[in-house]
């Protein structure tokens, strides 16, 4: 019976143990910290909870994935196709994630564009 | 008048032995559970055309509480770069894989500080997520 009961315990820690370890690799170059170092010919994503745009202009959500993937065909080398997502501070994970999903199916590189937080102190 | 010596018999207790194997059994699974991450809670996001990773050195999770763990113990974010780095330390390309799990409704102003932490100190990243559910025919 003592044996039975052990390996009855084995088991079920070795289930509640298993965890899916399932997802996405994402290479992710150094982000960017300012606007002044983007060049010119990224293309910019920006993020809000509800919405996304492409170099400022928005789109549905259900459009995005064909207007990002024509923009990326036209781009030939490696640079070219790196796409800048700016996410307001508020957009959840899950949207984010979606987001550059669509992005990297369509070949671009994801990089971020952080604010940098600034205290001034005035005298 | 014979006097026959008494033999004194060794015998393995086999209850107290399951005690102890059981007690044992528990202090190492408790041990386990202290170094890993699977006492947070988190949920995570969708995605489709999932892979496994070929390796894992290190775990950032995310929770529901906006908490960033390394490797299941809480760590400030400004200091995820510094504790990542020194956790990978020289290991080759191909095997810095960092997985990454954030819970679905953290904000950018939390996740997206850690995933620049994790590519400032080299890691690879590897978002865990659960697949997208197919409708039911």
């Amino acid at each position: 019976m003592n044996d039975i009961a052990f390996i009855l315990i084995v088991f079920f820690l070795v289930c509640a143990s298993v965890e899916p370890e399932d997802g996405r690799s994402q290479t992710i170059p150094r982000s960017e910290k300012n606007e002044d170092q983007k060049n010119t010919q990224t293309i910019e994503v920006g993020l809000t909870p509800a919405t996304v745009t492409i170099d400022g202009t928005p789109y549905h959500q259900d459009q995005f994935p064909e207007r990002i993937h024509q923009l990326l065909t036209q781009k030939k080398t490696e640079s070219e196709r790196v796409v800048v997502v700016k996410s307001q501070a508020d957009v959840p994970y899950e949207h984010w994630i979606a987001m550059t999903e669509v992005i990297e199916l369509a070949g671009g590189i994801v990089t971020l564009l952080l604010e940098e937080k600034q205290t001034v102190t005035v005298e | 008048m014979i006097l026959r010596r008494k033999r004194a018999e060794a015998t393995v207790p086999s209850m107290a032995m399951g005690d102890i194997a059981f007690l044992l059994l528990i202090f190492i699974v408790l041990l386990a559970r202290a170094r890993d991450d699977s006492h947070l809670v988190w949920r995570p996001a969708t995605g489709s055309e999932l892979v496994k990773p070929a390796n894992q050195n290190a775990s950032v999770v995310i929770d529901k509480q906006n908490i960033t763990h390394l490797n299941g113990r809480p760590v400030e974010p400004q200091n995820l770069a510094g504790d990542l780095g020194t956790l990978l330390g020289d290991l080759p390309a191909g095997s810095r894989t960092v997985l990454f799990k954030v819970h679905k409704d953290v904000i950018a102003e939390y996740f997206e500080p850690a995933i620049e932490a994790v590519s400032e100190a080299g890691g690879e990243l590897h978002h865990v997520l659960k697949p997208i559910a197919q409708p039911q025919p």
